[in-house]
């Protein structure tokens, strides 16, 4: 018999006033899955999220938990743990007693709480800091044990809320390799809210895309960079640039209806289209010359990025930017020629 | 060595000292303002209180020069003015509980509430302190008599079956002290659990906790120090109140504050109502240097 999910969402709604916060979702994390919901602020995916926990209360739909209806269940009857954005430890208890919290509150038995202390304060390598308080412990520190304590009463699923989101990038970027990890040893189901699309891109087994309360797609990492399913996801996941032009019998336009020297070897036939294209994929230069697609332009600026020059360039309405390894000696104000292939533009009406 | 470089190096070090002196005093120089009122305002009468206390005391005059403790001794043998300072004590430490339990609830409860209710909590809150104590007494006045609002609330819900009058009770002057304490009770709570994180009480039900283990374990602790705060501070405004108990309470009511009053105005005896008003701010100040010290302990994890 095949094993329930660990969590199911069937059609949740949730609206705050006139506000559709999450707009009939629908998702299935299976066994062991680490699922990630990514998206702008107001999205909906910590509603989503708090949904689940148990935070907030459903309009409609269902919420069940391996296989279990939870969604009328307060969130102490609810098979699930939070890592709050803040943390959120006891700052009156030590970090031994926030991690058996949950467990006390599971009538285990005295040794075996110590027992379970001791195995994820290994996993979470702070052993020797049980007695110490949250306010003596780093920010970093402070998420391991919110992570131990969740951990701890071993959840059905476990649900990140931003965990990372308020710490500095290199202890962003150390947790979430260690959170990896856990999950690679552990095998805990998870969801896991982010706008970081480094995060999600990383860590998880699959992402949920979130725009405006709804799901836009639910796909492998790769899968939601290299065939994303809406032009809002194309243009969340990673950095493009758009082309907004008017494709004409025999020229082509830009919105003020100038026109701009662009010459498309493949490309869509006539009408108003956006065409987006990532500022990797440009070639400026004698490369160029060389593209199915090409657009002469101006140098607006320039940039150094450290690993790559950013041109920023203009032709007519039209601002584009592509990067450059090394230098490729152009100045402001110059014009170039820029080209892309079509296997790496996206178009979209 | 060349002396202008000596010369040079005594300059610089008579700067710095300068500095560092200034350094020193100047937290000195922005408290004085402060510090010169609350002497004058408060300090130099308490110090003349005090002084006026060990005067001695003789008939027709208001007090005469001279030095003794014999105020302070009728204060302890007399049993009439010990009864007076038990009895203000017990019905301060009954009205402070009171209100403590009562303004708990209430600044839970604003606490808990969305923003838009919160205003009209803390409007509510606000009220009894826009209107004089005496207005407010009127009030009770029409409250608690025979004829009173109270008296036909309760015989129309048929709790009672004759009018009743609870005006000039303990319990009436219990009920006041309660209502005037109550505001700043509420405040103060409120701003201990303005500083909450709500999240807390997400992540310990989220661990398994029911509502009430919730309370037990994460509100009630982190709240600890602030009810300490309220209740001294109940304490303290309900020890010094006299007008309310003089009004509300029965004739043999006699709280501190009514026999300083009497012994001040009608007895004309000064340093026997100073010896009382030295009592009673002395008994103020060991209730808020222990809470202080009971906060500091208590806060320690905040740290």
């Amino acid at each position: 018999m095949a094993a329930n999910p660990a969590l199911e969402l069937d059609r949740i709604c949730r609206r705050y006033g006139p506000v559709v916060a999450v707009d009939n979702v629908s998702l299935a994390v299976s066994q062991g899955e680490f699922l990630t919901l990514l998206g702008p602020s107001g999205s909906g995916k910590t509603s989503t999220l708090r949904l689940v926990g148990g935070f907030e209360k459903l309009d409609r739909g269902q919420v069940r938990v391996d296989g279990v209806r939870v969604d009328h269940l307060p969130p102490y009857q609810r098979d699930t743990a939070t890592i709050f954005q803040s943390g959120a430890l006891f700052p009156h208890k030590s970090v031994a007693e926030n991690i058996a919290y949950g467990l006390r509150m599971r009538a285990m038995s005295r040794a075996d709480i110590g027992e379970r202390l001791r195995q994820v304060l290994d996993v979470v390598r702070l052993a020797g800091y049980e007695d110490r308080y949250p306010s003596q412990l780093s920010g970093g520190q402070k998420q391991r044990v919110a992570l131990a304590r969740s951990l701890a009463v071993r959840p059905a699923i476990l649900l990140f809320d931003e965990p990372l989101s308020a710490l500095d990038l290199s202890l962003r970027l150390q947790l979430r390799g260690e959170i990896k990890r856990l999950h690679d040893e552990l095998g805990f189901s998870a969801i896991y809210v982010t706008h970081d699309q480094g995060e999600a891109m990383a860590m998880s087994d699959r992402v949920a895309v979130m725009n405006k309360g709804r799901v836009e797609q639910v796909d492998s990492p790769e899968a939601i960079y290299y065939q994303p399913a809406s032009e809002f996801i194309y243009t969340f996941i990673g950095e493009s640039c758009c082309l907004p032009v008017r494709i004409e019998a025999t020229a082509v336009r830009d919105e003020t209806g100038a026109a701009v020297a662009l010459e498309l070897g493949h490309g869509p036939g006539e009408g108003a289209w956006r065409l987006y294209v990532r500022p990797a994929q440009f070639k400026v230069g004698t490369a160029a010359s060389q593209c199915e697609n090409r657009l002469k332009a101006r140098v607006a600026f320039i940039e150094f990025l450290g690993n790559v020059y950013r041109y920023h360039l203009t032709a007519g309405s039209i601002e584009l930017f592509c990067d450059h390894l090394g230098k490729a000696g152009l100045k402001v104000g110059d014009e170039a020629l820029v080209g892309w292939n079509k296997p790496d533009m996206t178009v979209f009406a | 060595m060349t002396s202008p470089a000596l010369v040079e190096a005594a300059r610089v070090e008579a700067a710095t000292s300068r500095i560092r002196l200034m350094e020193r005093l100047a937290p000195w120089a922005l408290m004085a303002p402060a510090l010169m009122i609350a002497l004058l305002i408060f300090g130099l009468p308490t110090l003349y209180m005090a002084r006026m206390s060990f005067n001695e005391y003789e008939y027709p005059l208001h007090y005469v020069p001279g030095f003794t403790f014999e105020h302070y001794g009728r204060l302890l043998s007399d049993p009439h003015f010990f009864a007076a300072i038990l009895r203000t004590i017990r019905l301060s430490l009954m009205a402070a509980a009171c209100t403590l339990v009562i303004g708990y609830c209430f600044a839970l409860l604003a606490w808990l509430q969305p923003a838009r209710w919160r205003l009209m909590f803390l409007a509510l809150a606000a009220c009894p302190l826009l209107i004089s104590e005496i207005s407010i007494i009127f009030g009770w006045w029409m409250f608690f008599p025979r004829n009173g609002l109270l008296s036909y609330a309760l015989v129309s819900s048929g709790l009672v079956t004759d009018k009743i009058s609870l005006m000039y009770t303990e319990f009436a002057a219990f009920v006041g002290l309660v209502y005037l304490t109550l505001p700043f009770c509420f405040f103060i709570l409120l701003s201990v659990f303005d500083g909450i994180d709500r999240r807390l009480i997400d992540a310990s039900s989220d661990l398994g906790a029911k509502p009430l283990s919730t309370f037990r374990e994460v509100l009630l602790p982190l709240t600890m120090p602030g009810l300490a705060v309220a209740f001294s501070q109940s304490f303290i405004w309900a020890m010094g109140t006299y007008a309310t108990p003089s009004a509300l309470g029965p004739d043999t009511l006699w709280t501190m504050g009514f026999l300083i009053q009497e012994q001040m105005l009608s007895r004309r005896n000064w340093p026997m109502a100073t010896a009382f008003a030295m009592v009673l701010v002395i008994a103020v100040a060991t209730v808020m240097v222990f809470t202080r010290s009971v906060m500091a302990k208590r806060t320690s994890f905040h740290a």
